[in-house]
């Protein structure tokens, strides 16, 4: 270690160049660079859940990505030019490439099968558009008492239409929905457009996030340029610091492209991560400003600097590696990517702390660091005066300190028990996107937006002409549309219903499963012949052994789907459809095993990461004492922060799961610092109260900035326009601020508390 | 069942009995839209009646399947263009029975009768769309009884040969969009018999979504009868095969047999 600072030392160009060479070359990588914004990726394709939708997708013809465009016109769509603009709205979009033309479903694309007296008419929906009022009124009344239609076609008042757009897999939602946009807004009408359906959210999210990121990266690197001049008044500190940031992004980000590794939404997270961790530079001008005026020289300054923040970097650093790569042993791809990649961008900055950083400080003009010095002390010395003070006040109150600091973690605890695990993709829009506005449109009038399909699967073929089986779905439908959550179900059993009833001179009576198997084999015959194939293949299989009940979700949510899941659960243990089983599947399920499996899965690796930290630093400082007292930050940090998310009911989701792990980079990169840098004065001077003092007010205070830098740096994120980067912004202002506040008011505490059983004759030391 | 306009329709009837008759190897200067006409006669309208056992089978992307078998009776009438078809319905034993009956008119909308015998119910069925499917098939009304001549354009793409016969390609585009699911077909029409040996259908937006072929062709009463079909859709990977057995030409079906009465009383000796 000492070598290599030695060699950077003494030369500094060369290692320089050296780096801005490797560097080029990683960053040459960067434009081949694949991107996977799809969080259903997030579960490889062979996990159960997506097999059995899959294959669900293949009995019943389905599609995986269905965008639903709804149409809403003031004076309702039944006057002849609104039905002749949705018809030509159908017709534009099945031209759209990456549509799935054939699948279409809209006003303009089923049959409607009516009775006229002794005949049966099935023709297209739309066919004769009604010329008079009268006849439009009949056409309206008709369609509004079909319950094939309505809410899931027609809206209950008459005023939208929902076309449920099926793409294909490599299609990208939000593009189709923007030609969608442009190609329905020609239609010079007095409608309004709601494009809503996961696929247009997640492509929606999936572009903007990287727009954001774009943005708000660089944007937060200008804030902490500017916040780390205001507080070391030196360009080459600032230079350094986004040097080493950038230096380890770019190394790291150019290998994981260059291993045609996909960037996941998680990994996109990652220069922000990388920034947070990269403030080793910061500890070491911290120090360097303190050393040169007692050391003089330049060169002598440097390495004497660096022989005292050499040990805590190395360790933090490691530490810090230790906890992301330990993210990468679990089952969940993506997150193993971000693990290993923020890991080795971690490496990246220790790396440069001991090459890089010398070597810049190195070019550092003496006269610079002569007149920063002083500046530095004569400023800083009220902010240090300040710490000092908070020190020794912690000292003198150390049982107060941590009594309150108990009874926080005891609330937050309490906090935690409340925590929410949900994930609901549509909440990662703000209140007022187009987005969201268009969920809450088309949920409000229409069917829903999230599709849930409970599958019965029976032992044997032609179950599904079944009167009993049938009755019995019949009876599971109208349990689910007791539910608010569910908008609307169709079923086979719907089909045969109205199939019964339109025969019958549509007398209402009518309306039910008939009494007999041959009878429904015949109806669904004649259905073949009079509706879409499709529509029938959509909620029966070929040997009708199988059928789907597609339920329309009024929510993305991922715990309320798990309710109407065991509710449905309970009803069938109670009301069992003879002999046939009923599973679910559909996106709105995956998203509920997602939630399940990511998010738990996350939380689990963040707990196995939190309990190896703890591992390695009871192993650097050779003492499961000091091991614990370091832990200490960390675990206050989360469980404060966790404890507050439960008690303000804020579910615990997929950004704030990524962010909790930050805390492992930086709770502990604090106390190793504080921990350190004390056992190294304690050393030195003997004693105790002193050397906390010291370091609270010393290291504490590159503490102190470190966290304030960032925490304002991460502050930009609040006006970010997708809710997850706001709760990035959030969380990283709550863990830099209690993390630093853990760091240097709560360890002298719980050290000054118990410096008999944490401080025998000798403390073991930490060392490279 | 091809619906030919009178004016149009009959001077292209008697100039096709004239070609058919004199010249049974066609010359090699026909017109595309009469090579359309001749595939469509020999497809269609061969013979003056017909009866035939038909085997259906349906089958999804997973190669699940559903089986169709009936018996398909059908007669010329003197008037151009107009047809009579009755469709007896043996197999599966659930819909046993149901028949199903098409009065083809040239002029106007066909009549189609319908019965079912679970409920001794016959219900007359309006439906003027010729795309939708044929009893659930990936054949359409208009590919089991063809579709007027004059509703296209079309144009000779290319002279060909397919499996060693030479065939014309031709390409037939809708004069009315809004009529069709597709934007335009090709087929490939045998130059010596007129038979409909493949046809293309191209979606709207011209990507192939429906492949015909012919794949057994054979002389049944010396008339050129493609006795094994599939309709391919590759879009969606369904596929409909069909088998046409014990086919027979010119038995002298009454006309009476295609009656109201029939769909629930037909005489057994028609169905065996």
């Amino acid at each position: 270690m000492n070598k290599l600072i030695g060699f950077s030392v003494d030369h500094p160009r060369l290692v320089i160049t050296l780096t801005i060479g490797i560097t080029l070359l990683f960053a040459a990588q960067l434009p081949k660079i694949k991107t996977d914004t799809d969080p259903k990726n997030m579960l490889p394709i062979t996990s159960p859940v997506r097999q059995y939708n899959d294959q669900v997708e293949s009995w019943f013809a389905l599609h995986a990505d269905v965008i639903v465009l709804g149409i809403w016109n003031e004076e309702g769509i039944f006057n002849s030019q609104a039905l002749r603009r949705i018809e030509a709205a159908s017709e534009a979009i099945v031209k759209i490439p990456g549509v799935i033309a054939r699948d279409v479903i809209g006003l303009a694309t089923v049959e409607d099968v009516t009775s006229e007296g002794e005949i049966l008419s099935t023709r297209p929906l739309l066919a004769d558009i009604p010329a008079t009022t009268e006849q439009m009124a009949a056409f309206r009344q008709r369609l509004l008492a079909n319950p094939l239609l309505v809410p899931r076609l027609v809206s209950a008042d008459g005023k939208m239409t929902a076309l449920y757009i099926p793409i294909e897999k490599a299609a990208n939602g939000k593009q189709i929905a923007e030609q969608i946009e442009r190609l329905v807004g020609e239609g010079k009408g007095s409608e309004k457009f709601y494009l809503a359906g996961d696929p247009v959210a997640r492509d929606t999210f999936g572009a903007e996030m990287f727009r954001q990121m774009a943005l708000f990266s660089p944007l937060a690197g200008v804030v902490m340029v500017v916040l780390l001049f205001v507080m070391f008044r030196s360009w080459s500190l600032v230079f350094t610091n986004m040097a080493v940031a950038m230096v380890s992004i770019l190394w790291s980000m150019g290998l994981f492209v260059a291993l045609g590794i996909p960037i996941h939404i998680m990994a996109s997270m990652s220069p922000v991560f990388l920034m947070a961790i990269s403030t080793d530079t910061v500890h070491i001008f911290n120090e360097l400003y303190f050393r040169f005026p007692e050391v003089g020289r330049k060169k002598e300054a440097i390495l004497a600097t660096m022989g005292a923040v050499g040990a805590p970097i190395v360790y933090s650093d490691l530490t810090t590696t230790a906890g992301f790569a330990s993210l990468g042993i679990g089952p969940i791809i993506p997150v193993r990517i971000f693990g290993f990649l923020v890991a080795f961008g971690t490496l990246v900055i220790l790396l440069m702390s001991f090459t890089l950083v010398p070597a810049l400080m190195t070019l550092i003009r003496e006269e610079g660091l002569r007149n920063h010095a002083p500046k530095e002390r004569q400023e800083a010395s009220r902010a240090t005066e300040w710490l000092g003070k908070v020190g020794q006040l912690s000292l003198r109150r150390s049982k107060t300190v941590v009594l309150l600091s108990t009874v926080l973690v005891v609330l937050s605890v309490a906090g935690i028990a409340r925590i929410r695990i949900n994930n609901n993709m549509i909440r990662w829009f703000k209140e007022h996107s187009a987005v969201r506005t268009a969920d809450r449109a088309l949920n409000e009038s229409m069917g829903g937006t999230a599709p849930l399909y409970l599958v019965a699967t029976a032992t044997q073929q032609d179950a599904m002409k079944d009167p009993a089986v049938l009755r019995g779905l019949e009876d599971l439908q109208q349990f689910l549309e007791g539910k608010p959550l569910v908008g609307k179900t169709l079923s086979v059993a719907d089909y045969v219903k109205r199939i019964n009833r339109v025969l019958h001179k549509d007398d209402p009576r009518y309306d039910t499963i008939p009494e007999s198997n041959t009878v429904i084999a015949q109806y669904l015959l004649l259905l073949n012949m009079g509706v879409q194939p499709r529509d029938l293949d959509n909620v029966v299989d070929y040997p009708y052994q199988k059928a789907n009940v597609i339920t329309q979700l009024r929510s993305w949510d991922a715990v309320e789907a798990r309710t109407l899941v065991q509710d449905v659960q309970r009803y069938l243990a109670a009301h069992p459809v003879p002999g046939v089983e009923v599973r679910p599947a559909g996106i709105a399920y995956f998203n509920m095993v997602w939630n399940d499996e990511v998010l738990v899965g996350m939380l689990e690796g963040f707990i196995a990461s939190s309990i190896l930290v703890l591992f390695l630093l009871a192993l650097a400082y050779r003492s499961w004492k000091w091991g614990l007292v370091s832990f200490v930050p960390l675990l206050f940090t989360v469980v404060v922060m966790y404890g507050f998310v439960g008690l303000v009911g804020k579910d615990f989701d997929m950004p704030i799961s990524v962010l909790s792990t930050l805390s492992l980079g930086l709770a502990v990169d604090f106390a190793i610092h504080f921990v350190s840098r004390f056992q190294q004065r304690y050393r030195e001077t003997r004693d105790l109260s002193g050397a906390l003092r010291w370091t609270a007010a010393r290291p504490g205070k590159g503490i102190l900035r470190n966290a304030l830098l960032f925490a304002s740096g991460f502050a930009v994120m609040i006006f970010a326009q997708l809710t997850p980067y706001i709760t990035v912004g959030v969380f990283m202002i709550a863990i830099m601020l209690l993390s630093a506040v853990a760091s240097i008011v709560l360890l002298p505490a719980v050290i000054a508390l118990a410096p008999g059983w944490l401080l025998p004759k000798e403390v073991s030391s930490v060392g490279s | 069942m091809l619906e030919v306009k009178p004016e149009k329709g009959i001077l292209l009837f008697s100039l096709l009995a004239v070609v058919l008759t004199v010249s049974p190897a066609p010359a090699q200067s026909v017109s595309a839209e009469e090579a359309v006409a001749k595939a469509q006669q020999a497809q269609f309208y061969a013979g003056n009646d017909m009866k035939a056992k038909v085997r259906m089978r349906l089958l999804s992307k997973e190669g699940q399947q559903r089986i169709r078998e009936l018996v398909m009776l059908r007669k010329n009438l003197p008037q151009a263009g107009e047809q009579r078809f009755f469709i007896y319905f043996s197999n599966p034993a659930d819909v046993r029975d149901m028949t199903f009956m098409v009065w083809k008119h040239p002029q106007r909308d066909d009549e189609r009768w319908l019965f079912l015998p679970a409920l001794h119910m016959v219900r007359r069925i309006a439906a003027d769309d010729k795309r939708s499917s044929f009893v659930g098939s990936d054949f359409s009304y208009e590919d089991v009884s063809g579709r007027e001549v004059e509703e296209d354009t079309h144009t000779l793409v290319r002279e060909d040969t397919l499996s060693g016969r030479p065939v014309w390609v031709i390409r037939s585009a809708p004069k009315d969009e809004r009529s069709v699911d597709f934007s335009y077909k090709l087929a490939w029409i045998d130059k010596e018999n007129f038979v409909l040996r493949r046809e293309e259908f191209y979606d709207k937006r011209n990507e192939l979504f429906k492949v015909f072929t012919a794949d057994e062709v054979k002389q049944v009463q010396a008339l050129w009868t493609a006795v094994r079909r599939t309709m391919e859709n590759v879009q969606n990977g369904h596929r409909t095969e069909v088998v046409f057995l014990e086919i027979q030409y010119n038995l002298g079906l009454e006309d009476s047999l295609f009656s109201e009465r029939s769909l629930s009383n037909l005489p057994a000796r028609w169905i065996r």
